[in-house]
């Protein structure tokens, strides 16, 4: 029997937390301003809010060497009064993202200067998508009746590859707390890890055709809460790149060596696995078992 | 026991029965714009968000394909609300389709919120000025304890120790369906009165409210103006004083009603005065479940007090009194949910709330007063002679069976020519051979034509012999009437 049943929270009530690119790198080069990008954001997590009085949304604002928490709209701090020109969520939110720069950019390591052009650093995304899920647990344990929590990724830039175990923890974690990982991803070709990480947690990944109407694919797709989404045809998303990274130089391979006891993958023979420490046999090469396979034949 | 039901029918429910005019009035306001989308259906507030920014109507079947074949139901639900709330406007296009468009006025202030954000029409008034501003949680008992006050003198004006300013003749509107009044003696609470106690605190408030703004029309307050202010109220900040300047005339009439139901504290300061708007007041708009305690209130009726201290009573659940209020038309799990939802922190922690031994034991003395059931016979008279001579010279035990649920009921027939029949299967058996019948009766229920010339008798006591003839097709029927059904009778 319920004690005290009390019928707060109704089926769609949810916290987004949404974790948006803010990589200097990318958008300066980006076809599409961050200004405009940043109003659709804006208007699309102010409409999620308006839709009930429950809802939270929390931004976490991923830079190339760190992350932080932009704005959290059930927290005291948001002091922003309600102006006549915009709601307390823009100013707040911009303020703390002019601030969250100015401190990226002082992080950035010498490193960058010494690669030399070439591609632009990727974002911290494994470091947001933690926050996020810490975030996430914290809400979880805050008593019996909570919103239904889910992530949503706003990226563009290229995916990093020395990020890949990070992420692929990430992803396991969130799939076994249940929440799903939605993606918009706004970059020139399609990102391996978000479609991942919307596939395996049940969440949506969308590259949106048009940019300019960002905020109408945000308000068709990506608002639409949990409960609801049992009935609604939602995208799907069409092949989904498996493609594993190596964990000694983090590049995608299609076939390498897999330690068998913890199961983590190598381009190339190793003598100890890195992860377990457990020692490999006599390496068998390629070339061998071909012939062998000639010579039965 | 018919249940009787007051609904309280949720606000948006009162604001969708108002005038198309008035309506679109209404919608120039943002924040009851953002009421209304808050109180849609899941479905309804994902249409209106996808529309939001669209001019152009969209078909009805493009919304359709929008929707997982399971989830149809819930989104005629969703469209058929937002028509009804005149929030999506119908038209046919040329092809005689059906198009729904967002209401343009509606449209444009959500917009407008979107971007721009609301703002009230005041803003709280600086703290220099306010002094003794109550705390939250001063202001929730000063709340609580108003609604109390107000609910015991609803019940009855005797036992308030001061009471509220409502005029009386708005506390006979609210008193209208809860108490019955007979000539000489003190009004008593119906069952609509009993069913509203029970009720949580957020629905009795949509009653009570409801009550008002439909009884507002009568003294002459524009019912639209009303509405709007009560969900503007439900915007304001629990808290913060707002300047009584700053509120119309209409509204600062309104405002002390408001201030007796416990919805906002006005206090005074050396120039100015303010209101305070409350808990109560800022749940308007949303429908949140505040359990309140409601100790005196249910006084008589479902417990018998035994002592009663400033601060404790103590009753006793007993048989009588439970009785007492079984008759008065509450039912055991209205009792125990009331019981569950009221239940001390300390014990609500607890699983369960409740012992199980008393549930258990309130409802079974509930179904205690379910022991008889009633259902539907026929009841025949003056048969022909010979067959009630027939019926009259020995005991009959008339097996009934319904065919639906194969419960059987019977009724012994003495000296009279009546039995109680039911349409359907009657099987008669004599009582003392109905044993060794069983064996000879292999086809023990077949039809058989109750016509006097098959009826041969012996005295009581003898066995007796029946000759009877199968049943073939529908033919007895014709004789005997269509109602009396199809009865056999075994011997």
């Amino acid at each position: 029997m319920p004690s005290a049943p009390s019928k707060l929270y109704s089926d769609d009530v949810s916290l987004l937390v949404v974790t948006l690119d803010t990589n200097p790198f990318f958008w300066s080069t980006f076809s599409f301003p961050f200004s405009e990008f940043l109003s659709h954001v804006l208007a699309f997590l102010n409409s999620i809010l308006l839709l009930s009085q429950l809802n939270q949304v929390v931004v976490i604002a991923t830079g190339c060497n760190s992350c932080t928490y932009l704005y959290d709209s059930s927290s005291d701090k948001n002091h922003g009064s309600t102006t006549g020109s915009m709601p307390s969520l823009y100013s707040d939110l911009l303020h703390n993202l002019e601030v969250f720069l100015a401190g990226d950019q002082q992080l950035a390591k010498p490193r960058v200067n010494a690669a030399g052009g070439g591609a632009p650093p990727p974002s911290l995304l494994s470091g947001s998508l933690s926050m996020a899920l810490c975030y996430i647990q914290r809400a979880f344990r805050s008593g019996p009746i909570h919103p239904q929590p889910r992530i949503l990724c706003l990226q563009g830039s290229a995916d990093g590859p020395e990020q890949y175990v990070a992420i692929m923890n990430s992803i396991f974690s969130a799939q076994h707390s249940t929440v799903p990982i939605d993606s918009c991803y706004i970059g020139s070709n399609n990102s391996a890890f978000l479609q991942q990480a919307s596939y395996i947690t049940g969440g949506i990944y969308y590259r949106p055709p048009h940019l300019d109407g960002l905020f109408q694919y945000f308000s068709t797709v990506f608002a639409t809460d949990l409960h609801s989404r049992a009935f609604l045809r939602l995208p799907k998303s069409v092949g989904v790149d498996f493609r594993a990274s190596c964990f000694c130089h983090k590049q995608t391979i299609d076939m390498g060596y897999v330690c068998s006891v913890c199961l983590s993958i190598f381009c190339e023979h190793h003598d100890k696995c890195s992860t377990c420490g457990s020692v490999f046999g006599q390496a068998q090469s390629n070339v061998p078992s071909s012939t062998d396979r000639k010579r039965k034949a | 026991m018919p249940e009787v039901r007051i609904i309280a029918k949720n606000f948006m429910d009162m604001v969708a029965s108002m005038p198309a005019m008035k309506l679109d009035k209404l919608y120039e306001n943002g924040f009851i714009c953002e009421a209304i989308l808050r109180s849609l259906p899941p479905l309804g507030k994902k249409y209106v968000l996808q529309l939001l920014h669209i001019d152009v109507p969209v078909a009805a079947k493009l919304l359709e394909e929008w929707v997982l074949p399971d989830g149809y139901t819930k989104h005629r639900v969703a469209i058929d609300r937002l028509v009804q709330l005149r929030v999506f406007v119908e038209a046919v296009d040329r092809k005689n389709d059906k198009t729904y468009k967002l209401n343009p006025t509606f449209q444009k202030s959500l917009q407008q919120l979107l971007v721009h954000g609301g703002t009230l029409p005041r803003e709280p008034m600086p703290s220099n000025i306010t002094v003794r501003l109550p705390n939250l949680e001063d202001l929730e008992a000063y709340a609580l304890q108003q609604w109390e006050c107000f609910l015991l003198q609803l019940i009855s004006s005797s036992l308030v120790e001061k009471p509220s300013n409502i005029s009386s003749s708005l506390m006979k509107v609210f008193q209208r369906r809860l108490l019955s009044q007979r000539d000489k003696e003190a009004p008593k609470l119906t069952e609509s009165g009993f069913q509203f106690l029970l009720m949580e605190t957020n629905a009795q408030l949509w009653y009570i409210i409801r009550e008002y703004i439909s009884n507002s029309e009568e003294r002459g307050v524009d019912a639209a103006d009303l509405i709007s202010f009560m969900l503007e109220l439900s915007f304001h900040v629990i808290g913060e004083a707002y300047n009584i300047n700053s509120l119309t005339d209409f509204q600062r009439s309104i405002i002390r009603d408001l201030a007796d139901l416990g919805l906002v504290k006005l206090q005074q300061g050396r120039k100015e005065s303010w209101f305070i708007p409350t808990k109560l007041a800022t749940n308007l708009s949303v429908s949140l479940a505040d359990s309140s305690s409601r100790k005196e209130l249910i006084n008589c009726d479902v417990y018998r007090v035994e002592y009663q201290l400033p601060n404790l009573i103590v009753g006793a659940i007993t048989k009588e009194s439970l009785y007492n209020a079984f008759e008065n038309g509450i039912t055991a799990e209205q009792i125990i949910s009331f019981l569950q939802q009221n239940a001390h922190p300390r014990v609500a922690d607890r699983t369960p709330t409740v012992p199980e031994n008393v549930t258990d034991q309130i409802r079974l003395w509930e179904s205690d007063l379910n022991r008889v059931e009633m259902t539907e016979a026929y009841y025949y008279d003056e048969f022909p002679s010979r067959v009630c001579k027939l019926v009259s010279e020995m005991y009959l035990k008339v097996h009934v069976t319904l065919p639906e649920n194969g419960t059987v009921c019977y009724g012994k027939t003495r000296r009279k020519c009546t039995w109680w029949l039911r349409p359907g299967y009657i099987h008669t058996y004599e009582s003392i051979y109905a044993a060794k019948s069983r064996s000879k009766m292999q086809r023990p229920y077949g039809m058989v034509h109750l016509h006097p010339a098959n009826v041969l008798w012996k005295t009581r006591k003898q066995k007796f012999a029946l000759s009877f003839a199968p049943w073939k097709g529908n033919r007895w029927k014709k004789q005997w009437g269509h109602t009396l059904g199809h009865y056999s009778l075994l011997v």
